[in-house]
């Protein structure tokens, strides 16, 4: 549970670091390195395809999507409001502190609602029999997504230009 | 439900604040997709964790998937539009985007 514990912390201050870095790429590494973390989090809690997903995809490939950006975007930089940058770590603190004091009042208020039963005993079950619809809505989304950036990079109709 | 679930809600909450604090207050337009980005890890965590507590961990690592693949998609669109909106106006701040008069 320590280990856990130390996993989380290491998310949120990757995470406030991705936030806060002025460099953008640094930003960029750090969120990867947050999502490694998370990853790692999920083998933890014994969710194995979340994690190797979370490492793969988020970690790797939407870091390069962002990497990409930043180098297509070069003197693009702007600057942010110095107050926001200041201010984080007292409105942070507070939030901690609330936060805490909330979840320690509502420890054992939250009922245990019985969960649904589990449709099937492995994940290929669940996911295929179970989860079809979401399958198929997956598929439609990867193609909106593809259409879109096609759409956005189409060349030939820049007559305001 | 029991204390590691509030354990792992107050690790979540801490996320979305963070990631909502970037949305507020940030101008870069790429920074802002960074806050997004945090908020989406802040879900994942809250979605696997509250699996973990029901005990159908393979029900929500198959939500998990599915949010995955929605945001890869999303980044990527999100990605190619700020893309076109620096070629457009050569700067990368949000309020370049208020102007409604070029």
């Amino acid at each position: 549970m320590v280990l856990q514990i130390l996993l989380l912390v290491g998310l949120v201050l990757f995470s406030v670091l991705a936030v806060l870095l002025k460099d953008l790429l640094r930003a960029a590494i750090s969120l990867a390195v947050a999502s490694l973390l998370l990853g790692i989090i999920f083998f933890r809690m014994n969710a194995p395809y979340a994690g190797v997903f979370e490492i793969s995809v988020v970690a790797g490939l939407i870091t390069v999507l962002f990497m990409l950006t930043i180098a297509l975007t070069k003197g693009g930089e702007t600057a942010e409001s110095k107050a926001a940058s200041f201010a984080f770590p007292a409105f942070f603190v507070l939030f901690i502190v609330i936060d805490a004091i909330i979840m320690k009042k509502l420890i054992q208020k939250v009922p245990a609602l019985p969960g649904p039963e589990e449709a099937g005993t492995t994940f290929g079950q669940v996911l295929w029999n179970a989860r079809t619809l979401d399958l198929v809505g997956q598929i439609a989304v990867i193609f909106a997504g593809v259409f879109a950036v096609l759409a956005l990079f189409r060349k030939g109709d820049n007559k305001d230009e | 439900m029991n204390s590691t679930w509030f354990l792992y809600m107050f690790f979540t909450a801490v996320l979305l604040f963070t990631g909502i604090y970037c949305l507020l207050t940030m101008r870069n337009l790429i920074k802002l997709f960074i806050g997004i980005g945090v908020i989406g890890k802040a879900v994942s965590l809250a979605l696997i964790a509250t699996g973990l507590a029901k005990k159908s961990v393979l029900a929500a690592q198959s939500l998990v998937i599915t949010y995955i693949v929605v945001e890869v998609c999303m980044v990527a669109v999100a990605l190619a539009l700020i893309i076109n909106i620096y070629r457009k106006t050569k700067s990368l701040d949000i309020r370049q985007l208020a102007k409604l008069k070029g």
